[in-house]
């Protein structure tokens, strides 16, 4: 249970306080700011307690959230509710910025109004809280009657994602993979740790209440439908099945139905939402590969060389390329020859910006560079930062694949093949760093 | 914050607010109630347009009305009578057929928190329970417990209770779940909201259709019911097996401790779904938002309470990444040190050597602590790579350095040739006072074993005017002490001078005490001197133990899930580098007192007279095991006593008592059983195996079979050794039968 919240800009001035419970004094607010947002030091860690009282806090960009209490509760849960508070706010009105916040005060507390009654959560679905909160973002909004009679079939209605009645002319489907690919390798090659954060977003444009069923190369689908087949069918698509280690959905998605027979059916919400998350471990496909190679040439001289490798199938191009090599902080001028792109060393982020813009499959680029350092008295070794990537790739790193997406509206004449469906791809680099 | 004339601000906006032509326009009469808020949460006091703000309150729009009621709400408890004014439209609203209406007004007509509302609230909740929109039904299920929270002393209302207790059978989740809640409330002092059978079975039935902070809180208040038979429990634990897998972290970690807490009788399953958690868990420690990772790896760690093995193949999951906050990085170099064994040993101490470079000095003193801890039990690997620090010359780094070899060889003698011989290779540069008593304790323990060691202690004498700290000069004291017992050619004069600076120049009167009582004991004689000041220079009963133990999963099955993991172990890192209880002691005060192994050394031990089992010098790891290979088992028995069920302490030290001392032995209840133990007798090493349950010796499984390996050969000694052995093992029987 959650006794109040609180959001705070950068200097610790109070943007918003809601206090849910008599327990939380005023002073609670000041103590918060004194403590953890003025303390010189680092944050110790993310739960503080000040006074018998708990703070949970999180930061997004200069913004802190502090959600209170006295009692001794599940810390996972409640971060995990700070954290969709933040995406309802993002929701509504995009990023979490002071700016932002400040013009659109009123509608956090409508929101928090709503989210937290007494201090326990009640509805946190963004698609459903839209019907009770109806301000877009700044611009307010006269309600009209249809819409106030829809308000009250969603209060006690009992799908609260989709409203009856939509119709479109052309039903669209659009289908987006998203994946960040995370690594961290050693300066010798090796993963440390690798992993895929993906998520399927979905923007339908479907007319009535069409139900879905939604199909990918799940590996444990796939096993199980191999059983069952030749055993030259299962062996070609085990290779390609992928898999996943754990997944969430969108609450429209029957949960039993994927506990049992792991199909993924659903009513879809209308407009754009996120099917689901996931996350894989296991033969990720690393799209690049750097290899670092730092030379100290006496003390005042570094020789860097990094390559970079594409791994992916020839006829694809990788975008947006950017390479970030550390350098140090007594660097007093840098040299810098690349074979591809433009890179050019920024004092004041200290680092060497590679950036290309775009890079085919299976090619190898180099760049090597120079940097020359002041001579210090610091005895302190160089800490030698990571290497760290971005970029972005027309495919899916986890493997996953989609392998249909069927539409059934029995109601309305339109079938699964009058819908147009739209698939696309797009891997991104999470934290891809390679230690030099 | 700096507010300029506030006053102005509330009259311009008192103006506004009773203008009838800004009353007319609905955008901008809206517009001045925001400002008002907005000043509000600034901290400005605006409690004086309470009137016009109720006027307000009378409004079709329902933005606006939930701004007024929400500057009501702060504001009531200073202008009751006030707030009286308003009630009659609030009233009004908790019958408009919008039930969006209704049920906001019913929500800010128990926000108020004032005592004097409770006659005009109890009617409109009442009928709120039994409105037909859900959305009311959870306002006033809450509004119930609000209503109790105003009035805390008061008879609880039965019909309220029941009607709450009926409405668990309510179709919507939420209520559902807002009645448990609110029942917890108002029957607190009754032990809260009573979990039955029918109850029980229900919400368990219900659990899918919640949403996942309702399943976290259901989940603990299922903690209550105590299954009635064997085949209930495992109904429920099977109906709940889908939940510890869910997605959401804290709904797999609240059903794990439902789990746990179910199932305390079953070890096995209590295993399994230990086993089966570590997914979700291992998932949130890799979580995309720090927060959420450090409570996966706070929880990670109890778990590994009782499985230390649990999470082994998993160890590169715990490396840290360069972007991570500290907070995160100490608790994951605390499992990787947890989490070393002989295969992954080496890339771990990579890892950590590492961290040890890092820019935060806390952090790099914290990984130069963990490979410390680890070299218990790897020690050549890790006083390499310590050794190699030193090499940086950084000061930070240095001092914990030395910080880590003083606990190393406290807890590990082996080590102590090592550590002597890289601390004379030169220490210098060392600023901080804890690393400078680190050094000087280990000159006057080990002083005999460092050729240097008393002239690096002359330079401290005599830098002693520019010394600030005053644990460092006691320090100095007893190490000069100490040095002198054993060097007392090359000490004399240096601590003549340091004992003359400290009595008649030192001001600190801690100091001049310590140096006066060296002093008088020194006038005692040598031999006095040497009885009080030498004690033990290791921690034997500590050093020589590996099989980390398991804890029962109950020590910790009751925290588990709240904010007790959180908080953990001090959040400090630098109180980490030694814990209290296990520091050296490097008081005078302390080392007076006789060790608690000369007590058992003069103690009348009856086994003593007739056999002379001694410990001797600690053997390794390595050593034991290269000996034990290459000797032959030269007698084998069956002791017809089963395994001691002793917690592994008291075992250790029964047998430390008539000097057997314990290598290593498998933890807890696994089967087969084994441990480790050797001792010395009149020349002879004796090593031996104790071994219970051991599936290629059947018959087995219920006396302990001994094997024993001697160099040399002694078969007198073994025969002793066997019958002091017995008669231990059959005396722990006897104990805890």
């Amino acid at each position: 249970m959650i006794g109040g919240l609180f959001i705070y800009n950068h200097k610790g001035e109070v943007l918003i306080s809601r206090v849910y419970r008599d327990d939380i004094g005023r002073n609670a607010v000041d103590a918060f700011r004194v403590n953890v947002i003025h303390a010189r030091q680092q944050v110790r860690s993310p739960v503080t307690n000040i006074a018998r009282t708990s703070f949970f806090h999180v930061k997004r960009s200069n913004i802190w959230l502090a959600a209170v209490t006295k009692q001794n509760v599940n810390a996972a849960m409640v971060f995990e509710f700070l954290y969709k508070m933040c995406d309802v706010m993002a929701a509504y009105f995009g990023k979490i910025s002071e700016e932002n916040i400040k013009n659109n005060f009123v509608l956090i507390y409508e929101l928090l109004d709503e989210i937290l009654d007494f201090g326990y959560p009640q509805n946190s679905e963004t698609g459903a809280l839209k019907t009770f909160i109806t301000q877009q973002g700044i611009k307010s909004q006269h309600h009209t009657k249809e819409e106030q009679s829809q308000i009250t079939s969603q209060v006690t209605g009992q799908i609260g994602w989709r409203r009856e009645g939509i119709k479109y002319r052309r039903n669209e489907l659009f289908l987006d993979v998203l994946e960040s690919v995370n690594l961290l390798m050693s300066p010798q090659g090796q993963v440390l740790s690798a992993h895929v954060s993906g998520r399927v977003v979905m923007k339908s444009y479907l007319s009535g209440m069409p139900e879905c069923k939604f199909g990918m190369n799940d590996k444990i689908v796939i096993d199980k439908q191999g059983k069952g087949g030749t055993t030259d069918d299962s062996g070609k698509s085990g290779k390609q099945s992928i898999a996943i280690d754990d997944c969430t959905f969108h609450q429209c998605v029957r949960l039993s139905k994927f506990d049992s027979e792991r199909s993924i059916s659903f009513i879809p919400p209308d407009g754009e939402y996120e099917l689901m998350r996931y996350r894989t471990t296991k033969d990720i496909i690393l799209p690049f590969r750097v290899i670092p190679l730092v030379r100290e040439v006496g003390r005042t001289k570094l020789e860097v060389k990094v390559v970079i490798k594409s791994n992916f199938k020839p006829s694809l191009l990788a975008q947006k390329i950017e390479v970030r090599i550390p350098t140090p902080l007594n660097t007093s001028g840098v040299q810098v020859i690349c074979m591809k792109g433009k890179a050019k060393y920024k004092a004041s982020e200290n680092a060497i910006v590679w950036k290309i813009k775009r890079m085919a499959g299976m090619k190898e680029s180099q760049i090597s560079a120079e940097i020359e350092l002041l001579p210090t008295n610091d005895k302190k070794k160089w800490a030698r930062p990571p290497i760290s990537m971005n970029f972005e790739v027309p495919f899916a790193p986890s493997g996953l694949k989609v392998r249909y997406l069927k539409v059934f509206e029995p109601k309305l004449n339109y079938s699964d093949h009058d819908v147009i469906k739209w698939v696309r791809y797009i891997g991104r680099s999470g934290i891809y760093e390679t230690r030099c | 914050m700096p507010y300029y004339g506030s006053e102005e601000t509330v009259k311009e906006l008192k103006r506004a607010l009773s203008n009838p032509h800004v009353q007319a326009d609905r955008l901008r009469y809206r517009n001045y109630i925001t400002k008002v808020i907005r000043y509000m949460t600034q901290g400005l006091d605006v409690s004086s347009l309470f009137m016009d703000m109720v006027k307000a309150s009378a409004t079709v729009d329902i933005v606006q009305k939930k701004l007024v009621y929400l500057y009501m709400c702060t504001y009531a408890s200073e202008n009751p009578e006030l707030v009286l004014l308003a009630i009659n439209t609030l009233r009004k609203d908790c019958a408009d057929p919008n039930p969006m209406v209704r049920g906001l007004a019913l929500k800010n007509m128990c926000n108020f928190r004032m005592p004097g509302m409770i006659e005009y609230i109890e009617q409109p909740i009442v009928a709120g329970l039994r409105d037909k929109a859900s959305y009311v039904r959870r306002v006033a299920v809450l509004g119930c417990a609000k209503l109790h929270n105003l009035q805390p002393y008061t008879e609880i209302d039965g019909s309220i209770v029941n009607e709450l207790y009926a409405l668990l059978r309510d179709q919507d989740p939420v209520v559902v779940v807002n009645c448990l809640r609110a029942l917890e409330e108002i029957l607190k002092d009754e032990g809260g909201v009573v979990i039955n059978k029918p109850i029980a079975h229900h919400l368990l039935n219900r659990l899918k259709d919640l949403d996942s902070w309702a399943q976290s809180e259901v989940l603990t208040f299922l903690l209550r019911y105590r299954p009635r038979s064997d085949d209930e429990l495992f109904d429920i634990l099977s109906l709940l097996d889908t939940f510890l897998q869910s997605s959401h972290a804290h709904v797999a970690v609240s059903t794990l401790r439902l789990f746990l807490n179910l199932a305390s009788a079953h070890p096995a399953v209590q295993a399994d779904a230990l086993l089966r958690t570590s997914a979700p868990l291992l998932a949130t420690c890799s979580a995309a938002s720090r927060e959420l990772r450090f409570a996966g790896l706070c929880h990670v760690q109890q778990v590994m309470r009782s499985q230390p093995g649990l999470f082994a193949t998993h160890y590169k999951r715990f490396f840290c990444e360069y972007s991570e906050p500290s907070y995160i990085k100490f608790r994951k170099m605390e499992i990787l040190e947890e989490l070393v064994n002989d295969e992954n040993v080496s890339l771990v101490l990579e890892e950590l050597r590492s961290y040890c470079t890092d820019v935060s000095p806390e952090l790099a003193q914290a990984a130069i602590a963990a490979i410390g801890r680890i070299a218990r039990t790897y020690s050549e690997k890790c006083l390499d790579i310590l050794t190699g620090l030193l090499a940086l010359k950084q000061d930070h780094i240095t001092s914990a350095v030395i910080q880590t070899f003083r606990d190393l060889v406290w807890f590990c003698p082996q080590s102590t040739a090592a550590v002597c011989q890289t601390v004379e290779a030169g220490v210098d540069g060392l600023q901080d006072s804890e690393g400078k008593q680190a050094l000087l304790w280990l000159l006057g323990e080990h002083g005999d074993q460092m050729g240097s060691a008393p002239y690096v202690m002359e330079g401290y004498i005599d830098g002693l005017k520019t010394e600030l700290s005053s644990t460092v000069k006691m320090e100095l004291l007893t190490a000069a002490v100490k040095m002198f017992l054993c060097r007392p050619a090359e000490t004399q004069d240096m601590l003549g001078r340091l004992l003359h600076y400290c009595i008649e120049e030192e001001s600190d009167v801690c100091v001049r005490d310590r140096a006066l009582l060296y002093y008088r004991l020194l006038q005692r004689g040598v031999e006095e001197t040497r009885k009080v000041v030498n004690g033990p220079k290791s921690d034997p009963s500590m050093s020589v133990l590996t099989g980390r133990q398991g804890e029962p999963i109950s020590e910790w099955a009751s925290t588990f899930n709240t904010l007790g993991p959180l908080a953990g172990r001090d959040s400090c890192p630098q109180t980490d580098l030694i814990s209290a209880a296990d520091q050296p002691s490097n008081s005078a005060e302390e080392e007076l007192l006789p060790g608690s192994e000369d007590v058992t050394l003069s103690s009348p031990d009856d086994t003593e007279e007739e056999i002379s089992l001694s410990l001797g010098a600690p053997l390794s790891h390595e050593s034991f095991e290269k000996m034990w290979l290459d000797l032959e088992i030269l007698h084998r028995q069956a002791l017809g006593v089963s395994r001691p069920r002793t917690a592994p302490d008291t075992l250790q030290a029964s047998l430390q008592l008539v000097k057997i001392q314990t290598l290593a032995f498998t933890p807890g209840d696994t089967v087969p059983w084994k441990a480790y133990i050797y001792t010395r007798s009149s020349g002879t090493l004796i090593l031996a195996e104790l071994l219970q349950g051991d599936p290629q010796a059947p018959g087995t499984d219920e006396s302990l079979v001994l094997s024993v390996k001697q160099q040399p050969v002694n078969q007198h000694a073994i025969r002793r050794f066997v019958s002091v052995l017995k008669s231990v093992l059959q005396t722990l029987d006897v104990d805890t039968s």
